[in-house]
């Protein structure tokens, strides 16, 4: 018999992974630290989804509901990945309940082989852009609080709850910052702050919406399907420039910083300000590093040695990684990790079941 | 602000599981089990305060040995004064060393004409001599923070940088040693700060305080720097800040604070012009016409003597138009006058520049009497009656005698008072 496959984290890409490793008949112990499965969507409470803007609630149902009435599946919620012994097609996993931590017996599961899912934390403004004032300005929000509202089908400004009239986005906080360590891309940030503008335009026809970025970076279709409908249809204004502080005005806020086209300072004032925060490695992902004793890049995603052509490897054979635990993904990056760390783990699960048949 | 409050409940947690560099004390007690060098250990009585990510720093509370700034004894000398006083006000021993040398950071900062073997020797030439005499660094200039921190990172990730220091170190028949902490005096003024407060002797509750962070505090090896969750909800360091409010004064924000005081180093070498008039136009008038505070605090020596010198600058030049001044310092001058410090004989604020004296009458320090009791200080020197002033001279100021009581630190520990300051 196919030992299972063990899928660490109940976001998207697990859902998937596991989906897929159920789909080909192999058993699959998906593994959730939360209390439901979801992940960023739904604990972040996404309005809807970059690219076609499906709403998530929909997406995640639907992608929730293949894995829970699955036959193959089994979901461990409220649970955590502890530890791990053996080699790829014979690993041992330690489970432990989140919420029996002290004293808790916890359980093994033999599997053939694992699939990392963990995801990863939205960048936290407060931990290095003080400038930015998030946790000073009530009015400053991240793309995260702004998605929640959007999920209740609002959009205000937070100090007051009326609409505001001058709304901006400024892009690449917490990513592409060499000062703070963050080199990367996020990937996802000039696509969903795009995505908002536009749904900010349809909520509030009269508000002005300006996006400030270093440049756009919107892959594929993003750029037709969002970028110039934005600019077109919607009068989003995109400036390229840096804004460097975010000050009290009033009962407003005021963006100081430069329009580098113009080559000048810039003044604008603002009812609400709407940071483009990008991804960091959840706490899921450090800790599952450590417990599964799997290399991390030096951001602490989990490093996958041998991109491009094989993305979801990672520096321990057998131990697979699908999604943002691997560094920014977007859906899109996510899934097709998902279906390809599960078919690599299932073609070592049945590798694995000949060699002990024989 | 200050406490932060949110009307939509949003509080910053730190979380040192997310910090983005390593600990690079973990580091340096892993070199010492390798043999590279020897560690000075923090002495037993400690406070323990969170920094930028969350991870602890051990403040010395006691038996601290003081590495001095070039500027504040040669331009600001109160600065360096009331420092000491504190310690005796409270009954912790301290060493005021006469080896101790510069810290080559002018080097560092303005000229790069240095180079990183010798800087490092100086540092850690004074690290060692603190060593030598049983009594933990800590240092009173930002400047000197900062570099020796960057110098203590320099030297982890470079063998052979600390193998030619080494060799330097021999030949002066000193050991290589590096600190457990590195700590700036602003972080062990903040541990104190209740202590503080319970032994001040004047109410400062109608003083307005702006504060200026030191750049070279907590933006060079900046997760080192301390951060409280009840100051500016744990986004600006907290050093100034807490003990500004733990005193009982008002503590006004200003657009500007996170810009530099104007000194900047090469600016006030090269450029001084500009040094003055950023320190006038970004900083003094925003904060004057900002927040209007009666004083304002920092805690790094190029600051003080920019804020405070380039106002009379802007005067020469009739900038303030009939405006006050504002008068600056460091917090450590501000809390010795609460705590009832002559403003001549210790805080020696007759050397500084922007008009002190209002702010000293609404504090309810009477400065002229103050000063003619200076002023028969210095007849007497001029007599060639005394030498100089006496530690018992200056504590026979206006404030009661200082109240030595033990108090207890953050780990549980009563410090026991004994023996009076400077070390013998």
């Amino acid at each position: 018999m196919t030992q299972p496959i063990v899928v660490i984290g109940g976001g998207p890409a697990g859902l998937e992974a596991a989906r897929a490793i159920g789909d080909l008949g192999v058993p699959c112990v998906l593994v959730e630290a939360r209390d439901r499965l979801g992940g960023n969507p739904d604990s972040a409470s996404y309005s809807t989804i970059t690219l076609d803007r499906r709403t998530a609630r929909e997406a995640l149902d639907t992608m929730i509901g293949a894995v829970t009435d699955h036959p193959y599946i089994t979901v461990h919620l409220e649970t955590e990945v502890v530890g791990r012994s053996g080699h790829a097609g014979t690993f041992q996993v330690s489970l432990q309940k989140t919420n029996h931590r002290n004293g808790s017996v916890g359980t093994a599961v033999d599997a053939a082989a694992i699939v990392i899912a963990t995801g990863f934390d939205h960048f936290d403004p407060g931990r290095e852009t003080q400038m930015y004032g998030y946790y000073e300005f009530d009015d400053v929000i991240t793309l995260v609080d702004a998605e929640r509202m959007f999920s209740e089908h609002r959009f205000v400004k937070p100090s007051t709850g009326e609409p505001p009239k001058r709304v901006c986005f400024i892009q690449c906080v917490g990513s592409r910052d060499r000062r703070i360590g963050n080199e990367y891309c996020s990937k996802v940030c000039c696509g969903v702050a795009s995505k908002q503008a536009i749904e900010i335009k349809q909520l509030l026809p009269d508000a002005k919406v300006w996006i400030f970025y270093i440049d756009m970076r919107m892959y594929g279709h993003w750029e037709e399907k969002i970028y110039w409908p934005a600019q077109e249809q919607y009068k989003v204004q995109y400036v390229r420039g840096i804004v460097t502080e975010i000050l009290r005005k009033g009962d407003s806020l005021l963006i100081r910083g430069e329009d580098t086209t113009l080559g000048r300072p810039m003044e604008i004032p603002m009812d609400v300000v709407v940071l483009s925060v990008g991804m960091v490695p959840s706490t899921g992902t450090r800790h599952i590093a450590r417990a599964l004793e799997i290399p991390q890049d030096k951001y602490g995603f989990i490093d996958t040695p041998n991109v491009p052509l094989d993305p979801v490897s990672t520096g321990v054979e057998g131990i697979y990684v699908a999604g943002a635990a691997a560094g920014p993904k977007d859906l899109e990056d996510s899934v097709g990790m998902a279906n390809m760390a599960a078919m690599r783990a299932v073609a070592l699960a049945r590798r694995q079941s000949l060699v002990a048949a024989e | 602000m200050i406490p932060h409050e949110s009307a939509v409940g949003r509080a910053f947690k730190r979380d040192p599981e997310q910090a983005p560099t390593e600990d690079v004390r973990e580091r340096v007690l892993e070199l010492e089990a390798q043999g590279e060098w020897i560690v000075h250990r923090v002495p037993d009585d400690v406070v323990l305060l969170d920094t930028k990510y969350g991870r602890k720093k051990k403040i010395p509370l006691r038996h601290t040995w003081h590495h001095k700034s070039c500027g504040q004894c040669g331009h600001i000398p109160g600065y360096s004064t009331s420092i000491f006083w504190l310690h005796r006000k409270l009954g912790l021993d301290y060493d005021d060393p006469r080896d101790q040398t510069s810290c080559t950071a002018w080097n560092y900062y303005a000229s790069a004409t240095s180079n990183s073997a010798a800087q490092a020797a100086v540092a850690v030439r004074n690290f060692a001599a603190a060593y030598q005499t049983g009594y933990y660094p800590i240092i009173h200039c930002g400047t000197s923070y900062g570099h020796y921190k960057e110098v203590r990172e320099e030297l982890l990730r470079h063998p052979e940088l600390r193998k030619e220091v080494r060799e330097i170190m021999a030949k002066l028949g000193k050991p290589l040693v590096m600190p457990e902490e590195i700590v700036h005096y602003s972080e062990w003024v903040y541990a104190i700060r209740n202590e503080l407060a319970v032994r001040k002797v004047l109410d400062l509750s109608t003083i307005t305080v702006t504060v200026h962070p030191a750049c070279h505090y907590y933006k060079l090896v900046q997760e080192d720097a301390i951060y409280d969750p009840d100051i500016y909800g744990g986004q600006r360091t907290a050093v100034v800040t807490g003990v500004a409010t733990a005193l009982g004064a008002k503590v006004a924000d200003y657009s500007t604070w996170f810009d530099c005081c104007g000194f900047g180093f090469r600016h006030i070498l090269v450029q001084r012009d500009f040094s003055r008039s950023f320190a006038v136009q970004r900083k003094i008038n925003v904060m004057r016409e900002e927040a209007n505070p009666d004083v304002t605090l920092t805690h790094d020596t190029g600051c003080v003597t920019t804020l405070d010198k380039s106002q009379f600058a802007a005067k020469a030049h009739e900038q303030f138009a009939g405006k006050p001044d504002v008068p600056v310092m460091s917090e450590a001058q501000f809390a010795a006058l609460a705590l009832g410090a002559h403003p001549y004989r210790v805080a020696q604020l007759h050397w500084h520049a922007a008009d002190y004296r209002p702010l000293l009458e609404k504090m309810g320090i009477d400065w002229q009497a103050r000063w003619a009791e200076f002023e028969a200080d210095l007849e007497r020197l001029r007599r060639g009656e005394v030498q100089y002033l006496t530690w018992d001279e200056v504590d026979a100021g206006p404030g009661p005698a200082p109240v030595l009581k033990p108090f207890e630190t953050a780990r549980g520990v009563a410090v026991v008072v004994a023996e009076e300051g400077r070390k013998a």
